[in-house]
């Protein structure tokens, strides 16, 4: 159980809310995505111009959260085939449910290291 | 003696992060399949491309630009997985903002118009999608674009 704001929230309705959050973000950027690639049919000079929007510290920052959102939405999309085609996997709910948290922010360790580099004070 | 009672919930709802399967086959029950068989092909597709993109590419010292996109769809192997990837992605996330939606969404009319502007917008941005993937032309090696 966490407590926040007030509110008893359980880890089953974080990790429910947390895939839809993370689906919809990943959405909208793909949304985006399509936008600033369709500027490939402009030619280099246009398409080179575009990108230099990633090349920013914030637009970096906003790669990690995507990449962050992607893992988790991936991992706990696992658990839920896993659970839905295996019901008996569902005796090993909560420690699933850890087990996807905790592999998301360790494995963002090393990404966000390698995603971010170049901006960071030793890089 | 006090005996363990396990909530309903967990046999019908097993995973309880993600809809039950809809009883009646139909559209809905193909939906469900759909996005769990979709999201299995693309945990490698998407992360694959996450991993391509930001981290392989900073590791070899290499950029994303037009150059990079040239020698990438040149080959067709990374345009027919650009293509997949594009394609189950954004079915995969419309049909899931379609089951947001619908869940928080009650009136009827309001609910009816949003899944309309939804749909009209996802289509044309998927064709869209898709189109830039099938006419990129690499050969091109005009440096002068349109709005150049």
């Amino acid at each position: 159980m966490i407590n926040l704001f007030g509110y008893r929230l359980s880890w089953a309705q974080l990790a429910w809310f947390g895939h839809r959050a993370s689906g919809l973000g990943v959405l909208l950027f793909l949304f985006l995505h399509i936008v600033e690639t369709s500027t490939v049919l402009l030619g280099p000079e246009v398409y080179d111009f575009t990108q230099t929007f990633y090349q920013n510290l914030p637009a970096k920052l906003g790669e990690v959260l995507l990449m962050a959102a992607l893992v988790y939405h991936a991992l706990n999309g696992l658990r839920v085939i896993a659970m839905d085609f295996w019901p008996s996997l569902t005796v090993y709910y909560r420690p699933l449910t850890y087990g996807v948290i905790a592999a998301t922010i360790i494995s963002m360790v090393p990404l966000g290291i390698i995603m971010t580099r170049g901006y960071l004070p030793w890089g | 003696m006090t005996t363990l009672r396990r909530p309903r919930v967990i046999y019908t709802n097993p995973s309880r992060a993600a809809r039950p399967k809809p009883e009646a086959s139909g559209t809905e029950r193909f939906w469900w399949y759909f996005m769990r068989l979709s999201g299995l092909a693309l945990v490698i597709l998407a992360l694959g491309h996450m991993f391509i993109m930001h981290v392989l590419v900073v590791l070899t010292g290499d950029e994303i630009n037009f150059a990079f996109v040239q020698s990438r769809w040149g080959s067709p192997f990374w345009r027919i997985y650009d293509f997949a990837l594009l394609v189950l992605a954004f079915l995969h996330g419309v049909n899931g903002a379609r089951v947001v939606i619908g869940d928080y969404v009650n009136h009827r009319t309001a609910r009816s118009l949003i899944l309309g502007v939804l749909l009209v917008i996802s289509g044309i941005w998927l064709v869209a999608g898709m189109a830039i993937i099938i006419f990129f032309d690499p050969s091109t090696q005009s440096v002068a674009g349109p709005l150049s």
